[in-house]
């Protein structure tokens, strides 16, 4: 038997999912441990063997593929727990990073302070350098003051250097001298180059970018290593692959290098997990919902495709890498209630958290949140929440919520639906922004709701987006971990073109991509053996435009002697689709040119296809609910229903770790696959 | 308007609203044409209803958003015929807009056949037209020398373009092309923001729609007072100066009277400077924007911006002064100058009763603008300049953010790259860091500005053109705090004595390898000097914020 395992860190929980050959899939959830996420993995690792019925090291001796998305980076930068570091750049142009481009959020708030930045002031060394815009030297590197700037950076204590020049996206002739002699000079500190991290012109990005994975660099390699260690220990003879924020996958090695890489590491996971799902269900257009305890993560799978931004933004720091199309909105079972002076009812930002979390967890909390509207709306069963490990306190709800009711001069249910009201809306304006910057119609799409929260709340949001399907799968709750063992393994490298103000040729064009081909298949092959398929796009923009827009360039004839025209015209053609217009008269620049090399990875059929049953559902019980008026609603267990049964709303359909609302009018069929498939009126 | 409505529906509507405008910024920002607005975004969203009150805005520039019920005024005054499909465009200062180049479009909306609200996008454009490109023309002493003057005019009637108007106003615009695209995308803006509205109206029903407007103004109303009350009470006085006017005159005052009775707040602007020859003047709406901006700075940050925010603010202003000039007048300066001084003066005035809340001096805007040949490509460029923003005010909460921009931006406006201006123009941006010593000390220190060095690489001599004021006064100190450094702007010509380039003056030659040696203003330092803390001069001296001995880059 051999087997594959995919592993999410998640906030609280961390989720496994193992496959064999034969199909079979089994889940487990064990607590993160977030001093050393290592812990929890092996942990989880013990539970995954005892479903399995196996030892762990039977299990683990006979996994060829371990598949992790990690929080680590994530972590380390939203609590500021990364490396100490210094950065080195061009004399002139230590303030790149502190200046955000002259942006500052909140329009009318003029008495917060500024952000500290991730490097202060105090260690940013400039060095007597620079390049031209067309990458010629015009003042040579001067070893002096590239020695007093490294002085300067032992004094301070970095232990983790980001090296950015200008203009050193066309040529790294400074930078690569300038890491040299960092690297002999200090032997011990990492070091994260940005003509390596992110060849492209725009400094901010570039710098930011670099900046953030010298920051993550160090935690990420440790844990890794740490964790690959353990794993050899206990048995483990496969591959270990990291997650990275644009879905594909790499080795331990390439994700340390390219840390920044995997901030979005868990998430991509359920990208990935979402886009298997369109597969298997046939829906090619859909929106994976994720609401959780803190926050909703929205993207789009787009004709069966998951698109690529490199808008990344975390914790305020811009991170410019390509990565998933992934929109975190802070709205969750957590978020948080409130009345503000108008007396006008605001749901979130602020959240309860894991801790104290929402008052009907009986830790402490005093505010109300969208958890306990569901308690008290009777959505939630308070004896049966987390399959009655953890039962909720109904009167601590009933409490928090009635201090929001007096406050308006509510009841308590006007209150409680209020509320769910509010963080819906909340959830189907962040998708519709989604949808309209992407430039698609959000009504075309079904919505793909999984995560512990969404069950309850994605008949509203849809029917507030005129989305009429909605699909619940049954490895909702391990979506992220399901969706790693999908990954492909992918390489990708970039390269800024710099054209003088003349359009760029064929010749041009092919010898850049050929150049970044061999380099990222290179690359890929020292990982893999298999069959390497290559993707290539370009960031292009009209003249006199300052942002670009990524082109696809697949499937063009690159020995057709109008090779340029035919990249303009892709060009043109996606500027309408985002934008609603083009202007093929106008000059078109060609900025960067893309490369990912992807090793296809075979996929075990690793869906269960439970017998069909021909039967009515049978509830297992009946309780109270409020849709617009108390009624008594049949409540179902996931677990019972089977392929080909339907059920029409209102009614509850209850999982160990999810909950979902079907309203009146609303009808369910079970797929072939055992998923809920609700059909909205 | 008998409905009335549960506070729960009202959040709904309000959030909707609010969410509305959002998508229309967004849908601009991503269709807009022309670099001011795409990465600039020098526009703004607006709901207004017919009579003129604002219902909702989104965060965008806040000196357009106080304007809009002015304009809208001006629409409503013009054309009692709206029907469904019409969309309205004007620009002119003295029919309700703030200066040419701001061009503002309504599309109405209705619900049950009657008329109820207007959504309006507002967008800065490249050009208007008139005698220099861009309308800033500091020579001007007429609005005709300005640019292209639109009253309220009916571009499409029930649904219908007129053509030949389009026409007109392109074939007047230097760009029409640009010109064309940036009004597509404001129309499309407002449509947008037309239908989410209608389907508004059709879910919850007018009447009930309408109820909870009214609510969600007079909550914000509550809510204004609640502040304002805590307020000290008594009559204020602050003032402001404009360096000069360009054509003679120098410090033009502003002056501030500011009654505070209870939750009521005057503000009467009728003592300030006899109006101007040249374009520093203000249009009425222009003046009553940069109260209203004031006022929502000293406000609560989360108080929605709508008209119920500014039912506690009266006020007085004369016409013939520099805040409020007489028909005919010149005016594009405005937006910026005295707009930042009306504020200045305003919250000057008010740290009296409010000092917590009185932030310090914002920075004023000096622009540059250069028009050559690129030696690589044989083409004309005009670059205008963004880099080197100013800084911003400290405040009770804490240093000002260095580097962000003036009163009427305050951080709205995006610089962008110097590795793409480098690679566009022939531009070689030798030294762009922050500006030390240029934030006014304080218990607070203020932000700094940025020291910027840039050096001319065309082969042939260019001309330059300079707009906008700041370089004699720098951002107020507040409450003790002192004043941040002003613009100090040179021009260092080999051959040629360096020479203080002044804040509007019409073709400066430069020459070839020219360096122009900017060195933008700091905010205003808050509280004094006394009260800053060791541990913070300790950090400022670390991170080399006040060395004013790294001023001389270039020498």
């Amino acid at each position: 038997m051999m087997f594959r395992i995919g592993v999410d860190v998640g906030g609280t929980y961390t989720d496994l999912v193992a496959t064999d050959e034969a199909g079979r899939t089994v889940f487990a959830k064990s607590p993160s441990t977030p001093a050393d996420q290592s812990i929890g993995v092996m942990a989880g690792l013990d539970e995954l063997a005892r479903r399995l019925n196996v030892t762990r090291a039977a299990m683990l001796a006979a996994t060829d593929r371990l598949v992790h998305g990690t929080t680590v980076a994530t972590n380390a930068l939203l609590e500021r727990k990364g490396a100490k570091v210094a950065l080195l750049t061009t004399a002139g142009h230590r303030d790149v990073i502190e200046m955000r481009e002259g942006l500052k959020p909140d329009r009318y708030d003029l008495r917060s302070p500024p952000p500290e930045p991730l490097v202060p002031r105090e260690r940013r060394f400039g060095v007597r350098e620079r390049l031209k815009a067309d990458g010629e030297v015009l003042i040579p590197l001067d070893p002096g003051s590239l020695d007093d700037a490294i002085a300067g950076i032992e004094k301070s204590g970095a232990t983790s250097v980001a090296v950015c020049f200008l203009h050193s996206y066309l040529d790294p002739v400074h930078e690569l001298a300038a890491v040299a002699r960092l690297a002999q000079a200090l032997p011990g500190v990492s070091i994260s180059r940005s003509s390596d991290v992110l060849p492209q012109i725009k400094e901010y990005e570039r710098v930011s970018t670099t900046i953030v994975n010298a920051c993550v660099e160090p935690v990420v390699r440790r844990y890794l290593t740490n964790l690959e260690t353990r794993l050899g220990e206990a048995g483990f003879r496969g591959s270990l692959f990291v997650v990275l924020s644009h879905g594909g996958m790499a080795p331990v090695e390439e994700a340390a290098r390219l840390a920044a890489g995997t901030v979005l590491s868990g998430p991509a996971g359920g990208m990935s997990g979402g886009r298997r799902c369109a597969e298997l269900v046939g829906i090619p257009d859909l929106v994976p919902f994720d609401m959780g305890g803190t926050s909703t993560d929205i993207s789009l799978i787009s004709g069966g495709q998951a698109s690529l931004s490199a808008d990344g933004m975390l914790a305020g720091q811009r991170i410019a890498l390509r990565s998933l199309d992934i929109a975190s909105i802070a709205a969750g079972g957590g978020s948080i209630a409130s009345v503000d002076a108008g007396r006008t009812l605001r749901v979130g930002p602020e959240s309860a958290g894991a801790v104290p979390g929402p008052a009907c967890y009986g830790n402490g909390g005093q505010a109300a949140t969208v958890t306990d509207a569901n308690v008290v709306l009777g959505y939630l069963d308070a004896a049966a929440f987390m399959g009655g490990r953890r039962p909720l306190d109904r009167a601590a709800a009933e409490a928090a919520i009635d201090r929001v009711a007096d406050a308006m001069s509510l009841s308590r249910i006007e209150a409680a639906a209020g509320i769910c009201r509010m963080i819906n809306l909340n959830m189907a304006d962040g998708i519709r922004l989604m949808t309209l910057r992407r430039g698609v119609d959000p009504r075309k799409f079904a919505l793909l709701s999984f995560g512990g929260a969404a069950g309850l709340h994605a008949a509203e949001v849809a029917r507030e987006l005129e989305i009429r399907r909605i699909i619940v799968p049954t490895v909702a709750s391990v979506l992220s971990a399901w969706g790693m063992l999908t990954s492909d393994l992918r390489y990708e490298v970039s390269r800024t073109h710099y054209g003088a103000g003349a359009r760029i040729t064929a010749g041009e064009v092919r010898g850049l991509f050929s150049q970044l081909e061999q380099q990222a298949a290179g690359r890929l092959r020292s990982w893999f053996k298999g069959p390497i398929a290559i993707e290539r796009s370009a960031e292009m923009r009209y003249g006199e435009q300052i942002f670009e827009i990524d082109v696809s360039l697949d499937g063009l004839d690159w020995n057709a002697a109008d090779l340029v025209d035919r990249i303009e015209h892709h060009f043109h053609a996606r500027h309408e689709e985002l934008y609603t217009y083009a202007s093929p008269g106008q000059e078109v620049v060609f900025v960067n040119a893309r490369v990912a090399a992807v090793g296809k990875v075979p996929r075990l059929d690793s869906d269960m296809k439970p017998a069909p049953s021909s039967q009515a559902c049978v509830p297992r019980g009946r309780r109270q609910a409020f849709l617009g008026g108390w009624r008594e609603l049949p409540v179902y267990a996931l677990d019972d229903l089977r392929p080909g049964q339907t059920l029409a709303g209102p009614a509850i359909i209850e999982a160990e770790t999810t909950t979902v609302l079907v309203d009146a009018g609303d009808r369910v069929t079970v797929n072939a696959l055992g998923w809920l498939d609700i059909e909205l009126r | 308007m008998s409905a009335t409505v549960d506070p729960i529906t009202r959040s709904v509507v309000q959030h909707r609203l609010s969410s509305i405008v959002k998508e229309m910024g967004e849908a601009m920002l991503r269709t807009s044409y022309s670099q001011i607005l795409n990465s600039s975004r020098d526009f703004s969203l607006a709901i207004c209803d017919t009579g003129g009150r604002l219902i909702a805005q989104a965060d965008h520039l806040p000196v357009h958003v106080g304007a809009l019920p002015w304009a809208t005024l001006a629409v409503e005054q013009r054309f009692k015929d709206v029907a469904p499909g019409d969309v309205i465009l004007l620009n002119d200062p003295y029919h309700g807009g703030s200066h040419l180049p701001d061009l503002t479009a309504f599309v109405p909306v209705f619900a049950g056949g009657r008329r109820l609200l207007w959504t309006i996008v507002r967008a800065h454009q490249s050009d208007i037209g008139g005698a220099t490109h861009g309308a800033y023309n500091p020579a001007a002493t007429e609005i005709y020398q300005e640019g292209l003057r639109v009253p309220p005019i009916k571009l499409y009637e029930a649904g219908k373009l007129r053509d030949d108007l389009l026409d007109l106003l392109a074939l007047n615009i230097r760009n029409p092309r640009e010109f064309r695209g940036d009004l597509a995308a404001m129309l499309g803006a407002a449509q947008l923001g037309e239908r989410r509205l209608a389907r508004l109206f059709s879910e919850f029903g007018a009447p009930v729609v309408e109820a909870a407007m009214e609510a969600i103004l007079d909550a914000t109303e509550q809510q204004t007072r609640a502040v304002v009350s805590t307020w000290k009470d008594g009559v204020f006085h602050g003032e402001a100066f404009l360096d000069d006017d360009g054509h003679g005159r120098s410090d033009i005052r502003i002056a501030a009277k500011v009654t505070k009775n209870g939750s009521d707040v005057e503000v009467d602007l009728s003592q300030s400077d006899p109006q101007s020859t040249s374009f520093v003047n203000s249009s009425h709406a222009n003046m009553q924007a940069a109260v209203a901006m004031a006022f929502a700075y000293l406000i609560d940050a989360e108080i929605p911006k709508n008209s119920g925010a500014l039912r506690p603010l009266k006020v007085i202003a004369r016409q013939g002064t520099v805040v409020w000039a007489d028909p005919g007048r010149p005016v594009t300066l405005c937006t910026s100058h005295p707009s930042n001084e009306i504020v200045e003066a305003i919250v000057k005035a008010l740290s009296a009763s409010c000092p917590e809340r009185a932030m310090a001096g914002w920075s004023r805007r000096f622009r540059i603008a250069i028009q050559g040949e690129d030696p690589r490509t044989g083409r004309n460029f005009i670059w205008h300049l963004f880099q080197a923003r100013p800084g911003g005010g400290a405040s009770s909460g804490g240093d000002g953010w260095s580097s962000i921009g003036e009163w009427h931006s305050v951080g709205g406006l995006k610089f962008g790259s110097l590795e793409v201006a480098e690679a566009r123009f022939p531009l070689h941006f030798r030294h762009h860091e922050f500006r030390a010593g240029s934030g006014g000390d304080g218990q607070f220190r203020g932000g700094l500005g940025v020291a910027l060095d840039l050096v001319l690489e065309t082969e042939k001599p260019a001309k330059g053109n300079t707009a906008g004021d700041g370089a004699r006064h720098g951002p107020c100190g507040m409450l003790g705090g002192e004043d941040g450094k002003p613009h100090h702007y040179r021009l260092l010509s080999e051959g040629r004595a360096p020479r203080v380039l002044r804040t509007k003056e019409v073709g400066i030659e430069l020459r070839p390898g020219d360096c122009l040696e900017i060195r933008s203003s700091g905010g205003g330092g808050w509280g004094p000097p006394a009260k800053r803390s060791e541990q913070a001069r300790r950090r400022d001296r670390e991170q080399g914020l006040i060395d004013a001995a790294a001023e001389r880059l270039s020498e």
